[in-house]
Formats: structure tokens, sequence, C-alpha cells
């Protein structure tokens, strides 16, 4: 039987994170101090073997240690007075400094989310980190594809467009992200599009658009859905097996790996015959809207702030990519478009296959970092009611729960997601630099 | 070492300064222009005409929209844009302190163009021109954009702060360059004096401007008595120590004994607060960031553990927590007899706190580029540990690192549109006040607001960039 962990053990699993990180920081400082003061002493006793002693306040590795020891102390006090602070504070406001709070009402609701008044604190907070997820898995690819055209364009040799993107690289970069935000919210979305009870529809009514909610089509499961989408899961491992097949093929003999074409096929063939055999288990979902525009059904629906959050921070994120993408396409190696331009290779080819793949190695560090930016800046939807990890906490600090401890809360879930994304920034970008050299 | 390239001019064969000759502009007709610019291959052509029909029908829609804007709510809320709610009796220390800040940047930026151009002579390269004209051409964005402000006020008088102010730097700037030597050696020490007296004349008091100004002329001080000879017997070295530190606390006494009252930090807002708060957290966070820095590099496992904790644990939160932090925590640790100080204090510790550690990795790339050579000569030459980092290698690791640190204070401008969550009514917060106004309440005008907002903070970080830019050009072509 799995364990069954619900989202208050998540949370405190969270403070656990901590509890342990600062154990282990103590103790790590502490056998360091208590090696280099052995080693002091060992180097003390070598010295006075041989007759060449230093006193005690001219030797610089004791004047080291004892350096150390004074700042760990004056720490010690600053730490401790603070906390003597914090909790006489505390204690005067009548304020209980635990956690039991996770597993109280959190009596908030969330748009587009079945949470009730009625749910835990500790279930509002990982609906509200689970929406931030959702901002950044779609907006970070977003970002890295607009911005990377958008750095190509400003090297293009028509003038129109490379002015173009000079210009908007300019305006994007030159104005703070929430400005963008709040501006695609109340002057472009709010605006532009219709009441609900108004919703264009284009498409037949595929796609719904008004200014609460924008409504595209989904695939929804039928019967025998769920051995469909096993299927589907192994159509995709074969389709990377066929990919890496062929990329194999193609070192060891030279012939044309065409990789898509083959791992595609294979997992369109595959999932056409599931299809057929299961019965037809899916079908497409049409997003329907109440003519009072209140009752949303099928499709997927997206709400307006979440479309500002992204779309802001997209073409916000986008003009610095554009930057890092043009800085490192610039640092290849001249020569490299040279010699491809003398194996006639084409534009398309000269950046597919020469200069975007050593472009990229340049250019991921300086990326990790805009994408850590754009996970960071998601906190902007506070300003815009998109129910995210700060929107709720800010939320819940608003409902006589303890503030500290949920601010506390707040700051160790970004730091977890930081911690994350650049590890597996980190761990790509290994993958990406040449071995060797 | 590589070998030096020798100047000719050092050699008296060319005249001091030569214009350098430039290669021939290539004269092309209008047609040709367009054709190698724009229609020089099909992909090219399509892109061109594409391109040229959205911009042209974007540009449409844009220039009907701003012909049809009703700017009176920008004429009616001016003030809580520009300066939130600051008392009218109280306005004149605004102005006193936007002057003595326009002082501080042109006599510094003047001072300091005077020295690139002496040193571009001595070693026989062309320095920049310095006319008005080329000023203009700098600065043009921030004075349009002022004057953009101040045209929509009712009365003349912002209009008039700006004219004068700009007129200000100007002179202040030609002041900077004609000053006498030893003025001009002296242009960080005025320039760190105009902007104290500028944060004093708002926000101080006389206890605190003591220690501020007692700090700075223990800094002066020091630096004087350590412009000649260095110390050799350890009497100097006491008599170079102590004279500063009584400079210091003369200057404390004195100050405090004054009485000095500033208007405190109540009632701030606007595009004022925005500007404030870029330049204290800066002025907190430089040498905040350089302790930092130098912590997280030093051998000592401690000082380097307790450095890097603080760096990541900051630079891995967003902003907007740290401003959270400012009102739900900071109180709650200070001493409990103190008063819980206003949001805008506290939100400026934080924002301290949060430039120090961007800085301190701006700082770290910095001390990594100086070259190992410089620290093992400096011990070979017997410096102390603290006077090596102070003579040897923070020089050349700050002078690198001048351009990152721009760009910061241009990132920590536009973050400070994010005080909204510290409570405090900032340039973008104003736009939400306005909208708020019963006669402007539901009318759609937060479009209107927001681009008044975005045209200024584009305007400053605009320019920024672009000095900062220059900036990196000549640190690059002047090694």
């Amino acid at each position: 039987m799995l364990l069954a962990i619900d989202d208050t053990d998540m949370v405190i699993g969270l403070l656990w994170l901590l509890g342990i990180g600062i154990v282990a920081t103590i103790g790590y400082v502490l056998v360091r101090l208590t090696r280099q003061i052995v080693s002091v002493f060992r180097q003390r006793r070598y010295d006075r073997a041989t007759g060449q002693l230093a006193p005690l306040w001219r030797d610089s590795k004791v004047i080291a240690v004892v350096a150390q020891i004074v700042f760990g102390l004056v720490t010690v006090a600053l730490v401790w007075f603070l906390w003597n602070n914090f909790t006489t504070r505390t204690d005067r406001i009548g304020l209980k400094l635990n956690f039991d709070f996770l597993d109280q009402p959190a009596g908030i609701t969330i748009a587009d989310n079945p949470l009730t008044p009625a749910d835990t604190v500790a279930e509002a907070l990982v609906a509200g980190f689970t929406n931030t997820i959702r901002a950044i898995i779609v907006g970070i690819p977003l970002a890295l594809v607009l911005g990377t055209l958008i750095g190509i364009a400003r090297l293009s040799s028509n003038w129109l467009l490379s002015k173009l993107a000079t210009a908007y690289v300019e305006f994007f970069r030159n104005i703070p992200p929430l400005v963008v935000i709040i501006f695609v919210w109340s002057g472009v979305y709010l605006t532009s599009f219709p009441r609900p009870t108004e919703s264009w529809r284009p498409a037949g009514g595929w796609l719904v658009f008004n200014n609460g909610r924008f409504g595209f089509p989904s695939v929804a499961g039928l019967d025998n859905f769920g051995s469909f989408r096993l299927v589907l899961l192994l159509a995709l491992a074969v389709a990377v097996g066929v990919a890496i097949w062929r990329t194999r093929v193609n070192i060891a003999t030279g012939a044309p790996h065409h990789r898509i074409a083959w791992a595609s096929g294979s997992f369109v063939v595959i999932g056409a015959i599931a299809f057929v055999v299961l019965g037809g288990p899916a079908e497409f979902s049409k997003p329907l809207l109440s003519e009072n525009g209140r009752e949303f059904s099928g499709g997927i629906w997206m709400q307006m702030p979440y479309a500002a959050l992204v779309s802001g921070l997209v073409l916000y994120t986008a003009s610095h990519i554009a930057e890092i993408v043009r800085g490192s396409i610039q640092a290849v190696d001249r020569g490299q478009v040279e010699a491809s331009e003398a194996l006639a290779l084409s534009g398309f080819q000269r950046y597919r296959f020469v200069i975007l793949p050593q472009a990229m190695r340049i250019a991921f560090p300086p990326l990790i970092n805009q994408f850590l930016n754009f996970s960071k800046n998601t906190s902007l939807a506070l300003a815009i009611g998109f129910a995210e990890t700060t929107s709720i906490i800010q939320n819940l600090n608003g409902q006589s729960l303890p503030a500290p401890q949920l601010t506390l809360l707040l700051m160790l879930m970004y730091l977890l997601l930081s911690l994350v994304l650049s590890l597996i920034g980190n761990f790509i970008n290994r993958r990406l630099q040449i071995v060797g050299r | 070492m590589a070998e030096q390239q020798i100047n000719p001019n050092f050699l008296g064969e060319e005249p001091l300064g030569a214009p350098t000759i430039r290669p021939p502009h290539s004269k092309l007709s209008a047609g040709e222009w367009l054709k190698t610019n724009l229609f020089n291959s099909r992909l090219n052509s399509i892109i061109t005409v594409v391109v040229g029909a959205l911009l042209f029908w974007c540009g449409y829609l844009f220039v009907r929209w701003i012909i049809d804007i009703d700017f009176t709510i920008i004429r009616d809320t001016l003030r809580v844009f520009m300066i939130g709610s600051f008392p009218d009796d109280e306005l004149w220390r605004l102005w006193g302190q936007a002057y003595l800040l326009v002082l501080a940047i042109g006599f510094g930026s003047g001072a300091h163009a005077r020295r690139n151009h002496d040193q571009a002579l001595l070693q026989g390269v062309a320095s920049d021109e310095q006319s008005l004209w080329s000023l203009a051409r700098r600065y043009w964005p921030i004075i349009a954009v002022l004057v953009f402000f101040a045209s929509f006020a009712k009365t003349f008088s912002p209009m008039l702060l700006v004219i004068t102010s700009v007129l200000l730097a100007v002179a202040t700037r030609w002041l900077g360059w004609v000053a006498p030597a030893a003025l001009r050696l002296r242009a960080g020490f005025i320039a760190a004096a105009a902007v104290i007296a500028s944060m004093l004349v708002v926000a101080g008091t006389s206890k605190f401007g003591g220690v501020v100004v007692g700090l700075l002329l223990f800094a002066w001080a020091a630096t004087e008595l350590r412009r000649g000879d260095p110390a050799t017997s350890r009497a100097q070295q006491a008599v170079r120590w102590l004279v500063p530190l009584a400079v210091g606390i003369v200057a404390y006494l004195v100050i405090a004994a004054i009485g000095f009252e500033g208007f405190g930090w109540k009632d701030w807002g606007g595009f004022h607060v925005s500007v404030f708060t870029a330049v204290a957290g800066i002025a907190i966070g430089l040498p905040g960031g350089v302790l930092l820095a130098l912590g997280r590099r030093s051998d000592l496992p401690v000082v380097k553990t307790a450095s890097v904790i603080f760096i990541e644990f900051v630079r891995g939160v967003p902003l907007i927590s740290l401003l959270i932090f400012s009102i739900v925590f900071l109180p709650l640790f200070l001493p409990p007899a103190w008063e819980t100080p206003t949001q805008l204090t506290l939100a400026i510790v934080v924002i301290g706190g949060f430039s120090a550690a961007y800085i301190a990795e701006i700082v770290r790339g910095g001390l990594q580029a100086v070259a190992k050579g410089q620290t093992e000569a400096a011990q070979a030459l017997g410096l102390s540990p603290g006077a090596m980092q102070r003579l040897i290698v923070l020089p050349q690791a700050l002078r690198a690192v001048i351009p990152a640190m721009v760009g910061q204070f241009i990132s920590l401008f536009k973050d400070t549109s994010l005080l909204f969550a510290a409570g405090v009514l900032e340039f973008l917060g104003a736009s939400t006040i306005a909208n708020n106004q019963p006669q402007f309440l539901g009318k759609g005008l937060a479009p209107v607001t927001l681009l008044f907002v975005a045209i200024g903070y584009w305007a400053f970080s605009y320019t920024m960039s672009r000095e900062s830019r220059l900036l990196e050009r000549r640190l690059d072509t002047g090694r």
C-alpha cells in the first residue's frame, strides 16, 4: 500500500527540509571549524618543536580561528536577541508559534478551483503552488521561443525586421514587468474582449473569448480512456527508442536519420491502431458557455488573470532572452558561419545545424537565470488577483491566520522552486557543455 | 606579459589628440538602399511587406488611440503621481532635495568626464567631445520625460523646477569640468555630501544626520591623511586612525546638538518615492554587497557559510515575498520598547538587503576577474590582507563591474513598482489611486494612467542602460 500523504504532510515536509538544512549547515560549519582548530594546534606543536613558534597574536591561523569564533558568537547573540524580541512581541499579541493552523479551514475560495471555504489551509497552499507551477510550465517555453525568434530577428539582414526587434527589446526591457502585466490585464484583455454574455465564438464555437475567461477545445475521455492513455505512453517510449535508433544508424552509416519523421510516424501509427482497437476511447470536447455567461463546461478554460500574467511575463522575459540569444549568436566564431556558407548550407540549415547548437551552449547559463526570474516574477500575480502562491498567502494573511508562519512558508516554497529549477538547469548545462579541453 | 603597443604619439610624430580618420561612408541612393536592406532576397521581400503592413496597421490603431486619449485624469492627479500626499508647506524640502541631487550628479559627472579627458590626452588617445549637444543627445529621454510630466501641471512651478534643474545640471557639470584639480580630486566626497544633504533635507533628524555626516567626515579625513607617503612608524599609523575618528565624533556631536528636524518618512509617494527607494537601496546595498562578496570568497568557513546562506536565500525568493516579510516579520524583530517604524522605512531596509545580495554576486564576478598575479604581487610587497583588498583588489574589481552595477540599479528602479506589496504607494500604485477617484472610477482609464507610468519608467531606465553600455565600451577600450 502506498503511504497516505495529504497536503498538510507536504507542507510540514517543507518545514522538515528547512530544519534539516539548518542543522546540517550548523554541523558542517562546526566540523570545518573544529578541523581548523585541530590543524592549528598541530601546526603550533610542530612550530614549538622546531623552535619557530610565533606569539599567539601574530599567528595568522590563530587570528583566523579567533575571528571566526567571535563572528559566530556575535551572530548567535544577534539571533538570540531577535528571537527574544520576536517571542516577546508575539506573546503580547497572543500569537501561537505552531503550525496547527494548517488543518484549520482556510475560509477562502479560488476561481476555477473546486476548493471550498471548508477546505484546510494546507490544501489552499497546495492549490496555490499548483497554479504557480501551471504559469511557469506554460510561460517559460513560450518566452524561450518568442525570445529566440526576436533575438534572431535582431540580427536579420532585413532592416525593417531588425529595427522592429530592437524597438521591442528596448521597450520591454526598460519598463517594470508589473506594468506590462497590469497593462495586458486592464488595457488589453479587460477592454478589448466582450462581456461573458456577448462572448466571441469563432471557429464554429470551438473557441470562446470573453473578458472573464478563454475557452479552448480539449480531449475528453470515453470508455477505455485509461488504457488508451497507457498505450500512448508506451507509444511515446517507442518513439523515443526509434529516434535514438535512427540517430545511431546515422552516426554509424551516415544515412540520413529523419528521426523526427520516424518517431512521430511510429507514435501516430501506434496511437491510431490503439484508437481503432479500443473503439474510439476519446473525443474532442467543445468549450460550452451558458447564455448568462456564468456556467461553463467542456473544453479547457483559462481564466483571464492567468492569461494576463503569463502573456505579460512572456512579453517581458522574451525581451531579456532575445538579448541573451543575440549575444550568444554573435559570440559564435565567425569562421563557423563562413564555413557553413562555403558548404552552401541554406539560411535555415546554417542556423539549425551550425549556429544555434553552439550559441545555445553559450546562452544556457544566463537563460537559467531568466527562467528563475520568470518563476519568481509569477508572484506579481498578487497585483491582478490570479490565485497563485503569493496571492493565496496574502489572502490567508487576511483571514486571521498567523501571518509570520504563512510568510515563512511562502518564502520556503519559492526557495524550493528556485532550488529545483536551478538543479535541473545545472544538470542540463553540464550535459550541454563540451567535456574535456 | 604581452608586449605593449607603443602609441606613435608618444614619439612625437603626430600632434597630441590627432583626429582619428574614419572609413568613408558609402553613399547609396534611396533605391539602392531599399534594395540592399529591404528587398535583397525573395524571403526578405516577403518579410518586409508583411512586417511593414502589420506595423502600419498597429501604428494606425495606436495613433488613433493616442489622439482619442483624454489626459484629464493625469492633469487632475499629477500630484499623486509625482509626490503622493506630501504636504504643501513642506514642498521646499523636495525642491532642495532635487537641487542637491542634481548638484551631486552634475559636479560628479563633470569631474569624472574631465579626468577621463585628461587621461586620454596623456595617453594620446582621442577623447570624447564634451559639448552641450552631446550631453543633450545622451540625456534627452530624461529631460523630455520631465518636461512631459511637468506639462500636465496646472501651475507653472513644476515646469520651473524642471527648467532650473536642467540649467543647474549643466552649470554644475561645467563647474566640475573647470574646477581646480584639488576640488576635482575630491569630487566623490563632494557628490556624496550633496546626496547625504539631499536625504537629510527631507527625512533627516539631527541625530541621524550626525551619524551619517560623522561617517562621511571620518572617511574623508582618513583618505586625506593617507594621500601622502605611507605611514612608517606606529605613532604615525595611530594618528591616521585617531584623527579621523576624532573628526567624525566632533562632527556627530556638533550636528546632533543643532536640533534639526526633517519631515520624516510619512506621506511619501509617487515618482519621488520610486527614485528615492532605488537610490537608498543601492546606497545600502553597495557596501553590504562588497562585504558579502568578500565574505563569500574568504577562507574562513564560518564567514563564508553565513554569506552564502544570506545571498542564496535572498536571491531564491521573489522581492514581493521579502516585502511581505518586511510588514509581517520585521516589526516583530525589533525590541519590544520601540514603536513600529513606517512601512517605507521597513521596505527600504529589506530592499537594501535585497540589492546587497545581488550586488554581492556582481562584485564576486569582478573579484574573480582580478588576475591572481595581482594578489601575489601585493603579498610579495608585504601588504596586509586588508590593505591588499583595499588598495589592489577592490579598485580593479569594482571598476570592472560598474556597467553591471548600473544594470542592477536599473532593475532595482523597476522593482520599486512592487512596493505596493509593502503598502507604499509609489509611481505605479498612484495609478490605482487615480483610477479610484470618484470622478474616474469605472471609466476604464487604467490604460491611460499605465501609459503615463510606463513612459516615466522607460525614459529613466533606457537612458541609464544606454549610459551603462557607453561605460562598458569605454572600460573595454580603456585597457
